[in-house]
């Protein structure tokens, strides 16, 4: 590699570059860091994904390949980073009073988070099986950390245990496809994989390889049937590090599916059938099993799962209008979902844990603006207008029947009236029982901010989603 | 395009909505949300004005692109049916106020901003010329209609929001389908006079005829999908009921009027046989089961049912009289059925009981309560004078026209109608003066009769001069059924 293509590369990768030379410096100055100044680090460690995302803007003039192919800053790359951006800034945002609750007092709190950060925009960046390899441990390791470092509590400590060992399954499943991908065609690079297969693409040697591809994918975004660590990891989690999880690395996981399975090998194998497949069958478990919950927590797992299903199906649609529809759904649901989350934290304070549904009866009694934003969320998840949750439903749906998937698209309404009915739950518990307790939510104005921030969001794409369409329809790669 | 005339009627009520959230006092919020309903009663008043009878062009019209990527484009306009059911909108959003001026006691505030967002989706939903935004504004009044039901609500509130809000959403997202597959046969666009000017093939209107269906039958709600109602209407504070009644039970009706008649031609008169029949059904079948109630508001819920299935007849007759006459009768219903809520919500304030039983000799206690319930009961059992009676004869003779035997079934439902209700006025208004009643009965004082009397203006006005009414839908009405029949005429 010559001196100028080094340099490109590294223009092309500079908001990685930023992004983990930040941690790395975090890593050391947050020794020194005394207890009572933690606030130093979530605004350090917010100044850092700031100045990525200035490079990001900077060089998202053009689309930049770097490291002979392996990684490409494009335009769709730049959407998904500002996803990942804005999630993990809002997650440092919520933390500090969390932290505090909670007593986690490490540095690395933060260190991790911007190590996840850099993770998941490699995997939004990688155009090679490998790359993508190498983003997704980055990314996961991280948050297995992340899951345990309630170190006294049971449940912290069991989900990280599960998340690892699961974790560690799928990603040998992804990586031996990965093998077989690499034995068939000589490549690994997703360009190249399509133009090296000649004659039969449904050579069963290559369906294996996809199908493995695809069960190390959909891992990561925990769809049926590799969902079984989603409910226990995102109830044992810290909560900000929950609300981070079901935004952040399942956008990224997002990210790859895309690449990987709207690549013209993998396309023309019919995986589509399984991703539909897996698309119903994750929306149908996340709904129904949804229904029973009485953990918060768990109840947003399962939602994730329902929403990660809906998300699905614009995948299985493709096409421009089904690669946007993805994009835009996982933008608002990082706005709807943080903000939800956003109240489950805030509601942890001194003794209430703020997870038991049952709890927050007759909420709107005291606190009817918390109460009135928590109902623009739940509704904004149940996908009810004028929210963004709907319109991010709708151009799913508009991507689907476009493509003449008129059956799936009823599929997935009819499911998602079996979701609404559980969102619609906590609204009644809000609103329409006796308060039983004193509510005393942490309102300190960084959560102030975010819930401000995630409203306008849920309530401001609901209403102008036209800018945000144009934008996800001008990112989609290759259009 | 001239003075956003429509914008400011649908927004005046949100807008009344955002003041309220600053309200401290509960009277101030109860004085606030009057005057904006009567503002916007006044607006109306001035649209229908200004409105032009003699064309049944979209008027008013206000177009402006909202997500012009996928065709979508905030649009508003009316034409004669939409322009009646504005005003009706309007008309009964005021009285809702007042009939929950004192009956709703907690949350005063929380109460109104609900009712005001509520008529504004209501009108949106009416004036609306896009069929993404329609979606909007019909589905965005689940939230606030679950919470006049769930939160201010009878004991059995819960339950009966929550299947007043999953009924409905399970029934519009099938529309919603029909409406994405109805973009993509129509040209990729929203606007819905130009899917109305689309010619679609037999096999694809069949199926979304199938998917409105669903929808509407429930809003209707017609029988077997209408079991939501009783227990909506009789958990929902009166003014819920009145808005339920008034103007929910009509968007169904509306929507066949909108979009199945002028968009699924062939496939509506295909399956008119289907619609007069489940229109029969429901007919008999509310009015069998209004005549087992005991419960005062059960019974004038079931008589809606019976009485919305007159008006789907009308509808579906798909002659000029039956239309016609279908759509007075939702208008008059709405009047009518809103007013005999109003006068439950009054006498159960008042007492805390519905039950039949426990009242009797209501005459002597309280007379013009008794007389104005009489002028209301003989007007929902469609007495000469009153303005059912226009409406009623108007789709029974469109409806022997269109099929003797619904005719016939539809006769027997008016006559269903006659016993229950005179049953009801007998049981409560006259008799021996029953010991539960006997005391504590005040007369109807002022600010009851503001929200009475406009309604019976409207039943006598409307039962003697029919005219104006019918002379605001004529032109309209005769365009649609053009539309219906020409392209049926056209195979």
């Amino acid at each position: 590699m010559t001196a100028a293509a080094l340099y490109q590369s590294a223009l092309a990768s500079l908001p990685e570059i930023v992004v983990i030379a930040g941690a790395c410096i975090l890593l050391i100055l947050g020794q020194f860091v005394r207890k009572g100044q933690e606030h130093f680090l979530v605004w350090a460690s917010v100044a850092v994904v700031l100045i990525a995302a200035l490079a990001t803007f900077i060089l998202a003039g053009e689309v930049r390949s770097a490291y002979t192919g392996m990684f490409i800053a494009d335009r769709f790359a730049v959407f998904f980073k500002v996803v990942f951006y804005f999630a993990t800034v809002l997650t440092f945002l919520l933390s500090r009073k969390y932290a505090d609750v909670e007593g986690i007092d490490s540095s690395e709190y933060y260190v991790l988070l911007l190590f996840a950060l850099s993770g998941m925009m490699i995997m939004a960046s990688a155009t090679d099986l490998l790359s993508i390899y190498v983003g997704l441990e980055l990314m996961v390791l991280c948050t297995y950390v992340l899951t345990g470092l309630l170190r006294q509590e049971r449940r912290s400590n069991e989900a990280a245990l599960k998340y690892v060992i699961l974790g560690a399954v799928s990603t040998g499943i992804f990586l031996y496809g990965v093998s077989l991908v690499y034995g068939l065609t000589g490549t690994t690079q997703l360009d190249g994989m399509a133009a090296a297969v000649t004659g039969d693409p449904l050579d069963p040697g290559l369906l294996l390889a996809v199908v493995f591809i695809v069960a190390g994918l959909v891992f990561k975004v925990g769809a049926v049937p590799f969902h079984m660590w989603v409910p226990d990891v995102y109830e044992g989690a810290p909560t900000t590090i929950t609300a981070f999880m079901s935004v952040g690395p399942k956008a990224a996981g997002f990210a790859v599916i895309l690449r990987v399975f709207l690549n013209p090998l993998v396309a023309a194998s019919d995986v589509w059938i399984i991703v539909a497949v897996i698309a119903v069958a994750t929306m149908a478990l996340g709904s129904f099993v949804a229904l029973v919950q009485d953990n918060f927590k768990r109840l947003l797992a399962y939602s994730s799962i329902a929403h990660a299903g809906f998300a699905t199906f614009g995948v299985v649609a493709g096409g421009v209008d089904g690669i946007a529809s993805v994009m835009l759904y996982l933008l608002i649901y990082s706005f709807m979902n943080l903000g939800i989350f956003g109240t489950v934290i805030m509601m942890r304070n001194g003794d209430f844990s703020g997870e038991v549904i049952d709890e927050y009866a007759g909420f709107s009694r005291s606190h009817p603006g918390l109460a009135l934003l928590m109902l623009l969320y739940l509704f904004s998840l149940a996908g009810i207008p004028p929210t963004a949750g709907f319109f991010a439903k709708f151009y799913v749906l508009v991507a689907l029947v476009e493509q003449g998937f008129v059956a799936l698209a009823v599929i997935a309404v009819l499911l998602s009236a079996v979701a609404a009915y559980f969102y619609i739950r906590i609204v009644m518990v809000i609103y329409m029982r006796e308060p039983e307790r004193a509510f005393n939510p942490a309102l300190t104005p960084m959560v102030r901010a975010t819930l401000a921030f995630t409203a306008a969001g849920t309530i401001g794409i609901g209403l102008f989603p036209a800018w945000f369409l144009k934008l996800a329809q001008q990112s989609v790669f290759g259009g | 395009m001239g003075f956003p005339l429509l914008s400011l009627i649908v927004f005046t009520p949100a807008a009344g909505a955002a003041v309220l959230m600053v309200l401290r006092s509960d009277n101030a919020v109860r004085w606030t949300a009057l005057g904006v309903t009567v503002l916007d009663l006044a607006l109306c008043i001035a649209m229908l004005v200004g409105f032009d009878t003699s064309t049944h062009e979209m008027q008013f019209t206000e177009t402006r692109p909202w997500v012009p990527a996928l065709g979508i484009a905030y649009a508003l306009g009316i034409d004669g049916i939409s322009a009646l059911f504005v005003f009706l909108t309007a008309l009964l959003g005021w009285i809702c106020v007042l009939a929950s001026w004192v009956a709703i006691e907690r949350k005063v505030k929380e109460f109104m901003i609900s009712l005001l967002v509520m008529q504004a989706l209501m009108l949106g939903v009416f004036c609306a010329l896009d069929l993404f935004l329609f979606y909007v504004f019909w589905e965005a009044m689940l939230i606030p209609m679950y919470l006049i039901i769930g939160v201010w609500g009878g004991e059995g509130r819960v339950y009966a929001a929550f299947k007043f809000f999953l009924y409905t959403l399970a029934g519009s997202l099938l529309f919603l389908i029909g409406v994405i597959v109805l973009y993509f046969h129509g040209g990729e666009t929203f606007d819905i006079l130009a899917l109305t000017a689309q010619d679609l093939p037999f096999r694809v209107q069949a199926w979304l005829f199938f998917a409105f269906l669903i929808a509407f039958a429930v809003k209707v709600p017609m029988v077997p999908v209408h079991t939501w109602l009783p227990d909506a209407h009789v958990q929902a504070p009166t003014a819920g009921s009145i808005i339920l009644a008034g103007v929910l039970l009509k968007m169904g009706a509306y929507g066949f009027l909108r979009f199945s008649l002028p968009m699924l031609p062939e496939a509506s008169v295909h399956y008119s046989t289907l619609m007069l029949a489940l229109s029969a059904l429901a007919i008999v079948y509310g009015g069998l089961l209004a005549l087992a109630q005991d419960d005062l508001k059960k019974l004038v819920a079931y008589s809606s049912i019976s009485h919305m299935g007159f008006v789907t007849l009308g509808i579906f007759a798909l002659n000029l009289r039956g239309l016609e006459g279908g759509i007075l009768q939702m208008f008059n219903h709405g009047v009518t059925t809103g007013a005999l809520f109003l006068f439950v919500g009054l006498i159960y304030e008042r007492t805390h009981t519905r039950s039949m039983a426990n009242y009797g000799g209501l005459m002597k206690a309280a007379p013009v309560y008794t007389t104005f319930l009489a002028l209301f009961t003989l007007s929902s059992m469609a007495l000469p004078g009153t303005n059912s009676f226009v409406g009623e004869l108007l789709v029974l003779s469109g409806g022997f026209a269109a099929s003797m035997a619904v005719g016939t079934a539809a006769i027997l439902g008016a006559l269903l109608g006659a016993a229950y209700l005179l049953g009801m006025y007998r049981k409560v208004a006259l008799g021996p003066a029953s010991v539960g009643v006997r005391y504590k009965i005040r007369d109807v004082n002022a600010r009851e009769m503001a929200a009475i009397l406009p309604l019976a203006v409207f039943v006598l006005w409307v039962g003697l001069y029919p005219k104006p009414f019918l002379g605001i839908i004529d032109a309209s009405v005769k365009h649609l059924l053009a539309q219906v029949h020409a392209k049926e005429s056209g195979q």
